[in-house]
């Protein structure tokens, strides 16, 4: 299974150093001593954008904290509503009701309407509708542009699976919900995953919907990063993308030396053929 | 049939959440886009109160077709080339071990939860004349003067795939991970060749991802314009832009025609493929 | 990875979502972020006991659309650019300012009110203003600039970078056959479509920011900007020369307007007060880099502020100096133009 030939290894670092070519920029321009408002020489190296970061007025703590509560939420209401809905359409695989298909091309309509256009409309809608607070329309708004991420990949992953599994399942007497828990959820998760992936990142860099949905107050990350065009993105904002890189890379480090640890401990406690199993299950 | 019934039950349970959602936000929406395309401007700004197609003739324009085969040709190039990239990575990916594989899908997913502005600007100082780039160029001797990279289509091209190509790497990856690789095994054990077996048995069951990878791609580069601004120099008009340009301008009847008829190409190019894949196998 | 993406979800997700409190002593801007310093509002914000709410925007026009559209209830004061003032103004969405409350209003430069936007100076406070000009590298350009005609030249191909507004970009070609910024004869923009044509080739760039990166880093060797961005290339290289272009000057002020329906206009009386005290006023000028309007404000700017020959234009060259005003249903013909223009 894991015959790789140094062409391909090749092939995924190089792509992967085309993905961080720009992200090395960010990093080291983020300890950039160039007082410019919109710094494209380095000048010297400084700490003085990380020290500002969370302080006073200029800082962006509230508005980091915001777009991540925005993002968390609409990323885990997005995996729940697209990920059901896409369980929910495969069943009759082969024969997709029109009243499927016609909900199927809605759904991911809003990938496809300009964003400035849906920004307005949601604002509308909203405003009609009388729904005030912030983080209540950012988050409607941004679920509604994440279902369609996680919908089309679990979708692609159901389409051509082996129906049998599920079918042997239930003919030994297993209710739907069941299937759904014990036997689909574990098979799609990896696709759940590529989607709520994707759809963190685009409610993170989420600009213009967002910011016709706001109301009153910084706003995202994204708001308070692109309205500071006209006077001068600070190279604070580099300083913020170089913490949360580092913050992710942190976080997914631990848990894979705590994951090791645990793993480690379990061997040693139930020795042979129970090992095995705890650590296929991660 | 008890338990079918039961199981049709519980699939429109299923269902039922992202249909209501899709009725309630994605429909309204559509519907209010379709309203505005359909009126006057206002005398100062916003809409009139009369009913006119107006809005739709005046697309007709050559310069605003002109803008439409542009963007049209810029979104197949990026989607060919994001194809031709990620697919091959998310495959590569796939066949990993599992350790390796989630420490590449998490490398590649990282640089886009930052901010796409600030990742831009970073190529954007790679790209100056005086930038890092073509001082590695000159140092090395291979160039004698600084290339103009900044503010060309090749600019804008490299800013699209860069943008982009995760979601094509990404479904490209869920659907090799399910391949059952003892089809592949069976193929070669009877003889074909690894590129005749992979071209015959592993691209033709994994085209799900594929295709949704494509569809997801090839959708916003039709509608992205702020990488075509900071890396082209905005010297074309692309669709995303001549909204803009017309919101900017306070029409927005026109602004809300254009967006139609960019929704109704995009739909299109979907049912073609439809079409052309036949069954409803096929994600789209 | 997935048990540590499902632990930090959980996390997140116990948190509620939470609504801001309304509080009493508060003013909500919509505007640009930093466009008043962070210095100017923690000193207001300290002397007054009123909290100042900022509200981003990102450009005029996604603005306008929002408030007009039914999204502007919210907002005490709304900074923005001359002909959007006007428009809100003619949509009915501005409220009278208070002059009784406004005590500073008289260091208010005269030069820079009763403009065509707000003709009796009802709805207005001039924040600051300034005027589009040429700057080039002298080394790099063979020949003295001395207008907007000089960017068609022939030794400047892949050279030049302007602001990407299509009135602003078809007003020069008009100005250069000495016409107005706001034309609205379709024939003379039909001939002003030929005159605009082959300036494309001169073109390096178009877009407000990224024409102050481009002539700044040396990216294009003459740049048509707008007056900070102006001022931040001169920081940059005093060497390079700025031009008052010698068909005419475009013009722009931005201030300040209350809209209908603010729910704290005495706080918003109170800040517009405040940023009319001359020091402030002054403090302002010099760390927008935009020109003041505060006559009052003139004893307190710096040496350096008032050598700049980009933020005191002389008045007798700003006397014909046009702004850009709403040219309505002409608009799309502007646009066509343009279109056929960058996409030639």
């Amino acid at each position: 299974m894991k015959r790789h030939g140094a062409g391909s290894l090749v092939f995924l670092s190089l792509v992967l150093l085309f993905m961080y070519l720009p992200i090395f920029v960010v990093v080291i321009y983020s300890f950039n001593d160039n007082p410019s408002r919109i710094p494209t020489a380095f000048t010297g190296w400084t700490t003085q954008w990380y020290a500002q970061l969370f302080t006073g007025r200029g800082g962006y703590a509230d508005a980091l904290w915001l777009s991540l509560r925005v993002a968390l939420w609409s990323v885990a209401a997005s995996c729940v509503v697209g990920t059901l809905g896409a369980v929910g359409m495969a069943r009759k695989a082969g024969r997709a009701s029109k009243l499927d298909s016609v909900m199927e091309t809605g759904l991911t309509l809003p990938i496809m309407i300009p964003e400035i256009i849906l920004g307005l409309a949601f604002m509308v809608v909203f405003n009609a509708l009388g729904l005030r607070g912030n983080d209540l329309r950012l988050v409607l708004a941004h679920t509604t542009f994440c279902i369609p991420y996680v919908f089309l990949n679990v979708k692609s992953r159901l389409v051509g699976m082996d129906a049998s599994v599920f079918d042997a399942a239930r003919d030994l007497g297993a209710s739907p919900a069941r299937v759904l828990r014990d036997i689909t959820l574990p098979l799609i998760s990896p696709a759940i995953f590529s989607g709520a992936f994707l759809a963190l990142a685009m409610s993170l860099d989420d600009f213009v919907i967002s910011f016709f949905v706001y109301g009153v107050g910084e706003g995202t990350l994204p708001i308070k990063i692109y309205s500071s065009v006209k006077v001068g993105v600070s190279t604070q904002v580099n300083a913020l993308c170089t913490l949360i890189i580092a913050a992710v890379f942190t976080i997914a480090a631990l848990s894979r030396y705590a994951g090791a640890l645990r793993r480690a401990r379990q061997r040693r406690l139930n020795p042979g053929p129970n090992a095995v199993p705890a650590a296929a299950r991660h | 049939m008890d338990a079918t019934k039961r199981d049709q039950r519980f699939s429109w349970l299923l269902k039922l959440p992202v249909y209501l959602w899709t009725l309630a936000f994605v429909f309204v929406a559509l519907l209010y886009v379709l309203g505005l395309s359909f009126l006057s401007r206002g005398e100062v700004i916003g809409v009139g109160g009369e009913w006119t197609l107006d809005n739709y003739a005046r697309l007709g324009d050559p310069s605003y077709l002109r803008v439409l085969m542009q963007s049209l040709r810029l979104a197949v190039v990026t989607t060919l080339i994001c194809a031709a990239v990620g697919y091959p990575f998310g495959y590569l990916t796939a066949r990993l071990g599992r350790t390796a594989r989630s420490v590449v899908l998490l490398l590649l997913i990282v640089p886009f939860w930052t901010n796409a502005l600030i990742r831009i600007y970073g190529w954007r100082i790679l790209l100056m004349s005086n930038g890092p780039l073509n001082n590695l160029l000159l140092a090395l001797g291979s160039i004698s003067e600084p290339l103009k990279l900044l503010y060309t289509d090749g600019a804008v091209l490299l800013g699209m795939v860069y943008a982009l190509v995760p979601f094509m790497i990404l479904p490209a990856f869920s659907t090799v991970d399910k391949l059952d690789f003892s089809v592949v095994e069976a193929a070669r054990d009877l003889g074909a060749g690894p590129l005749y077996a992979f071209l015959t048995v592993t691209v033709p069951l994994t085209l799900s991802g594929l295709a949704a990878g494509c569809v997801l791609v090839f959708i916003p580069s039709m509608g992205l314009f702020f990488l075509n601004d900071l890396l082209g120099g905005s010297k074309t008009v692309l669709a995303g832009g001549l909204i803009q340009q017309l919101i900017n301008s306070r029409d927005l009847p026109m602004a809300s025609a254009l967006s139609v008829l960019m929704l109704s190409i995009t739909g299109a190019v979907i049912v073609v493929y439809r079409r052309l894949g036949g069954t409803s196998d096929m994600m789209f | 990875m997935k048990k540590w993406i499902a632990m930090v979800m959980c996390l997140l997700l116990a948190l509620p979502l939470g609504a801001v409190a309304e509080e009493e002593k508060v003013v909500n801007i919509l505007s640009w972020v930093g466009y008043i310093d962070d210095i100017t509002l923690a000193a207001f914000e300290q002397e007054t006991g009123i909290k100042v709410v900022w509200s981003p925007m990102d450009s005029i026009d996604n603005m306008l659309l929002k408030v007009t559209q039914g999204g502007g209830a919210e907002y005490d004061l709304i900074l923005s650019s001359d002909y959007s003032l006007d428009i809100l103004r003619k949509a009915g969405l501005l409220q009278k300012l208070d002059k009784e409350k406004l005590t500073n209003y008289d260091n208010l430069n005269p030069r820079f009110l009763s403009q065509t936007y707000d003709p009796d100076n009802e709805y207005v406070i001039p924040y600051v203003a300034g005027s589009p000009l040429i700057i080039y590298d002298p080394q790099k350009v063979p020949f003295e600039i001395t207008g907007y005609a000089d960017l068609w030249n022939e030794a400047l191909v892949d050279s030049v970078a302007v602001m990407d507004n299509s009135r602003i970009i078809c007003g020069i070609a008009l100005k250069t056959m000495g016409k107005s910024f706001n034309e609205t004869d379709p024939e003379v923009l039909a001939q002003m479509q030929e005159v605009l044509m082959p300036l494309y080739q001169n073109i390096r760039t178009f877009g407000d920011i990224e024409s102050y990166t481009a002539v700044t880093t040396g990216e294009a060797s003459v740049g048509f900007l707008f007056t900070s961005h102006l001022y931040m290339v001169q920081m940059d290289h005093p060497e390079f020369k700025v031009v008052y272009p010698k068909e005419g000057l475009g013009y722009g002020i931005d201030g300040f307007v209350i809209p209908q329906g603010a729910a704290h206009p005495d706080n918003a009386h109170t800040l517009l007060n405040y940023l009319m005290r001359p020091e402030v006023a002054a403090h302002n000028a010099e760390t927008q880099y935009y020109m003041n309007v505060n006559s009052a404000a003139a004893d307190y700017l710096s040496a350096i502020y008032l050598d700049s020959e980009v933020l005191n234009i002389p008045a007798e060259t700003l006397e014909d100096a046009e702004f850009i005003e709403d040219v309505g249903e002409t608009t799309d013909l502007y646009n066509q133009i343009y279109t056929a223009f960058k996409n030639q």
